[in-house]
């Protein structure tokens, strides 16, 4: 391969732009390198649209699953590109083809069509027979209805068939002469319906979180989505946190009973809107995938979840289930057969499951690593025959909570912070700042520790605050507590008559929630051996992920220092993951074959995750890692 | 806040040889110096200082100096656990010693992780501290059955035990483990700390412990409180 490779940029004009780069240069840097104005909505990262290119001539590495996700295997085989992930390797030529309209940022799991968007074939495994019975005419022929049913869709016995449907049968059959649509998933009868209803067969997929509770609504014939479901989980009214709610849950089958009727009526209220919003009939509605922590999967069951809470946190049950919507009291679709995917352990669910599948990493030839942040986080590492998980407990903090001026990223909230001789922060909406969230306080403490009012270590620099620039330095205030805190909006201009300032056990709050994250991945590289440079992808999973900036995660070393193109976000994966078991049978099933095949780690039996867990929690730079390091416990 | 300073120990140049400087250790306790203190200590025993004058006058002022500055928050858990480590290193060394010229623990303290959990970061270093602070430990480690917690105060005839609890759903174990102690009859006879990030003063009256400990100093300052209280003797 040669040290450079020549990219032509084709306009819409027939403009032709040579410019010499480095080959392997992305071809959004490429066009930049040419003084093309390509639009980046998303800073180059692979989740919007905008930069688009279409490959006319020469070779470029296969697409990403960025470049699937976003453009769907059609555009990707009429070879279109995202250009901020396409490496030039050989000389080619590329016209830009900017989508005529982007519709603001396109999100893994959002909208669309499940089966372009993530490249899998449409196998619902739910199927409509339509055929015309014979109505049985004379004494003798020794039949009935169900087996003249049986024998025109050439099934060859009635399976565990709803006695509901035998009692509908009689009439059923006869309205339309015989003429019926038999409905079966995985070849058991699940409906049968006069008439022909070929054209309306669909599913959803759910992801209940602790917080909120997630669906969308997909034609199975199409696999298309036709609406998107989200809001709270109510469960909260008994405990915001897991925890807090398991402790409700505790030994009290009264408790669970509330808990799980709470989370019923969400998921049917949402069943409702969206078949509502769709105009179908929820009756039409014949596959369901659920998936979601340990502990909601159990609750969703009335299984008590009591154990999960307490050492060894072990689940009653860990295999992938399919009921009848009537087991979990689902009376709006009462045709439906519900999906859960398997979970791995007590704290690494069905949702770690479902963001695997969506991740794909159990199919790399290379070591990949997913990582959820969030409250009661995971950390899945490996590649194609070697998976190992750990759950990475960070708390609410980067969350925006337990914070002092600490919020969730809602308007007014902090989410980005540039230090230069002074401080600029951006504010979500644009309007005076009245907090900070999660992202806005990981940008933050990264800046702070590059402008030097941070030591690595993570203490302010009060007793330095004279080399700091002066702006800078009438901004490390002893504060209230006297230990030092940061103004970062002055209350003249916040939208709450008072500094806005992260103080310092905000910044030990962070450092507590970043090492047990970053923890996790150390402990699992050290497990499999895996040094940085082996590692192809971190991929950030989780709502919240998406919003981190990623050159400051690595900056405060919540993940590991890689190179920033290898790390990428990947949405709400869970969601997804539950969207391509939907539409698909053989990534409902491959889910099964990872569950058997990842290896939980379990943290709390390691007797070396003090040292990696103090290591974590420090800054790069801090000189007592070497300490720690020298004098182990022991 | 008062900004935690170094206490010279009033009148240590009496109690060392002539040109004597416990300075640099006062540091390396302070910064963690763990080889430092183990040469620094073998030097002071070497030239025949007392050994509990080398841990009034050497160890303890850059010990308590890090205490105060983690109870203010001002240090985090790194710092402090280099620092105890150090400590630890220097006490390996006197501890002996001290043994010998017939000095007593502290008090006899029972740590663990109660039942259910299995968070041992805290109860760790609030072990370390009760140990270089000069108390005698056992630590049961994590998941620990209240009877076990209460045979172990019986063999040991402890003074005192803690429980550590870091989860919603387990600092109920912490209750019931009291309940446990007064079934057996033993509740009179031992000070139960209780600890733990989700744990309160609060929590403490209602379960009836006998002191809260938000971190691992304060711990300590407990520990030594209570120890002085009058109690039920072991049989
Ligand atoms: C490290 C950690 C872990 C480690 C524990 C390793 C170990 N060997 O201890 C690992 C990764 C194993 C772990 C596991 C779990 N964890 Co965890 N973990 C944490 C974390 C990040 C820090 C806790 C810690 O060590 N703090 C530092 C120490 C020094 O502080 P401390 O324990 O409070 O101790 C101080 C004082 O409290 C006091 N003290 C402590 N004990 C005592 C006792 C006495 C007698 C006294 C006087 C004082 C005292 O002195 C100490 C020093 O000053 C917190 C999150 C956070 N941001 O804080 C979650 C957290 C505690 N974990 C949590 C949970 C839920 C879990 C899990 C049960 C589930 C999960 N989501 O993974 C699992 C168990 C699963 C499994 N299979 O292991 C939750 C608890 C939530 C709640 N309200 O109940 C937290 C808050 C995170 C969250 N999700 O919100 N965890
Ligand atoms: S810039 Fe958004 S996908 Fe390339």
């Amino acid at each position: 391969m040669s040290e450079t490779v020549n990219v032509t940029f084709v306009a819409d004009d027939d403009v032709r732009t040579a410019v010499t780069v480095a080959t392997g240069s992305h071809l959004l840097d490429a066009s930049r390198e040419a003084e093309l104005e390509v639009i980046a909505t998303c800073g180059g990262r692979g989740r919007c649209r905008s930069c688009r290119t279409k490959v006319l001539r020469g070779a470029v590495p296969p697409p990403t699953i960025m470049d699937e996700v976003q453009l769907g295997p059609d555009e990707v085989h009429e070879g279109f590109r995202l250009s901020c992930q396409t490496r030039a390797i050989a000389d080619c030529e590329i016209m830009l083809a900017p989508p005529t309209s982007e519709g603001g940022h396109k999100l893994l799991g959002s909208e669309g069509d499940i089966t372009g968007r993530t490249g899998i074939d449409l196998d619902s495994g739910v199927v409509k027979h339509l055929v015309t019975a014979k109505i049985p005419t004379e004494e003798h022929e020794q039949t009935s209805d169900i087996e003249e049913i049986l024998t025109a869709i050439g099934g060859d016995g009635p399976g565990t068939m709803a006695m509901d449907l035998l009692r509908d049968l009689p009439e059923v059959l006869r309205k339309e002469k015989g003429t019926v649509t038999v409905t079966t998933f995985n070849g058991t009868i699940i409906d049968i319906e006069p008439g022909d209803t070929t054209a309306h067969k669909y599913g959803l997929a759910f992801d209940i979180g602790t917080t909120s509770i997630v669906g969308s609504l997909v034609d199975l014939n199409t696999g298309e989505q036709l609406a998107a479901m989200g809001d709270v989980n109510p469960q909260a009214v008994y405990g915001g946190d897991l925890m807090s709610r398991l402790a409700f849950a505790q030994f009290s089958p009264q408790s669970l009973r509330k808990l799980r009727s709470r989370v019923v009526k969400a998921v049917s209220d949402q069943i409702k809107e969206g078949c509502d919003e769709a105009g179908i009939d929820p009756a039409h509605v014949y596959k369901v995938v659920v998936v979601g922590n340990t502990a909601m999967h159990h609750i969703f069951l009335g299984i008590d979840p009591t154990y999960v809470g307490l050492a060894p946190y072990s689940p009653t049950m860990r295999n992938a289930i399919e009921l009848p919507s009537a087991e979990l009291l689902l009376k709006v679709i009462p045709r439906a057969r519900v999906c859960f995917l398997p979970i791995v352990a007590g704290f690494v669910g069905a949702d770690t499951m479902g963001a695997v599948l969506a991740t794909r990493i159990d199919e790399s030839d290379e070591i990949r690593v997913v990582v959820d942040i969030g409250t009661n986080g995971e950390v899945v590492m490996g590649r194609r025959g070697k998976l190992m998980a750990c759950s990475a407990p960070a708390g609410p903090a980067l969350e925006g909570a337990q914070i002092r001026h600490g919020m969730r990223g809602a308007v007014g909230a902090i989410e980005k912070v540039e230090i230069g001789d002074d401080v600029t922060c951006d504010v979500i909406g644009n309007a005076p700042p009245i907090g900070i969230c999660g992202s806005g306080l990981i940008d933050a403490v990264a800046k702070m520790l590059d402008a030097g009012v941070l030591h690595p270590s993570g203490r302010f620099h009060l007793k330095d605050r004279e080399t700091l620039p002066p702006k800078l330095a009438m901004r490390l205030i002893a504060g209230g507590t006297g230990k030092g805190e940061f103004v970062l909006a002055r209350a003249d201009e916040s939208g709450k008559d008072e500094d806005i300032t992260l103080t310092q056990v905000d910044i030990r709050q962070l450092q507590l929630a970043k090492g047990a994250i970053y923890a996790g991945v150390l402990m699992l590289q050290r497990i499999m051996e895996v040094p940085d440079d082996d590692i192809a992808e971190v991929q950030m999973a989780g709502g919240f992920g998406n919003y981190i900036n990623i050159e400051s995660a690595v900056r405060i070393h919540l993940l590991p220092a890689l190179p920033l193109e290898k790390i990428t976000y990947v949405g709400n994966a869970a969601a997804l993951g539950a969207q391509m078991a939907l539409v698909s049978e053989r990534e409902r099933n491959r889910a099964n074959d990872i569950a058997r095949e990842i290896e939980h780690v379990s943290l709390a039996a390691r007797p070396d995750f003090q040292d990696i867990f103090m290591e974590a929690l420090c800054f790069p730079g801090d000189e007592n890692v070497e300490l720690l390091a020298s004098a182990q416990t022991g | 806040m008062t900004t935690p300073t170094l206490k010279i120990p009033e009148g240590w140049e009496g109690r060392a040889p002539d040109g004597w400087d416990w300075v640099p250790l006062w540091e390396a306790i302070e910064q963690g110096g763990h080889i430092f203190t183990d040469e620094f200590v073998r030097g002071a025993i070497d030239a025949g200082i007392n050994p509990r004058v080398i841990l009034d006058d050497g160890l303890f002022p850059g010990f308590n100096l890090q205490g105060d500055r983690f109870t203010e928050q001002i240090i985090f858990i790194p710092e402090m656990l280099i620092t105890a480590r150090a400590m630890k290193a220097g006490l390996a060394l006197i501890r002996p010693l001290l043994a010998a010229n017939d000095e007593k623990p502290l008090g006899i303290f029972v740590m663990g992780t109660v039942l259910g959990d299995m968070h041992d970061i805290g109860q760790s270093i609030v072990t370390i501290m009760l140990e270089n602070a000069g108390f005698e430990i056992t630590n049961l480690g994590t998941d620990v059955h209240p009877d076990r917690f209460i045979e172990t105060a019986m063999e040991q005839k402890a003074d005192l035990v803690g429980f550590s609890a870091l989860l919603s759903t387990t600092v109920y174990y912490q209750k019931v483990t009291i309940e446990e102690f007064e079934k057996a009859g033993h509740r009179g006879k031992v000070n139960i700390l209780i600890g733990g990030a989700p744990t309160t003063q609060e929590w403490a009256n209602e379960i009836g412990a006998d002191g809260w400990g938000k971190d691992a100093i304060a711990a300590v300052n407990l520990a030594k409180d209570l120890i002085a209280k009058n109690r039920e003797a072991w049989a």
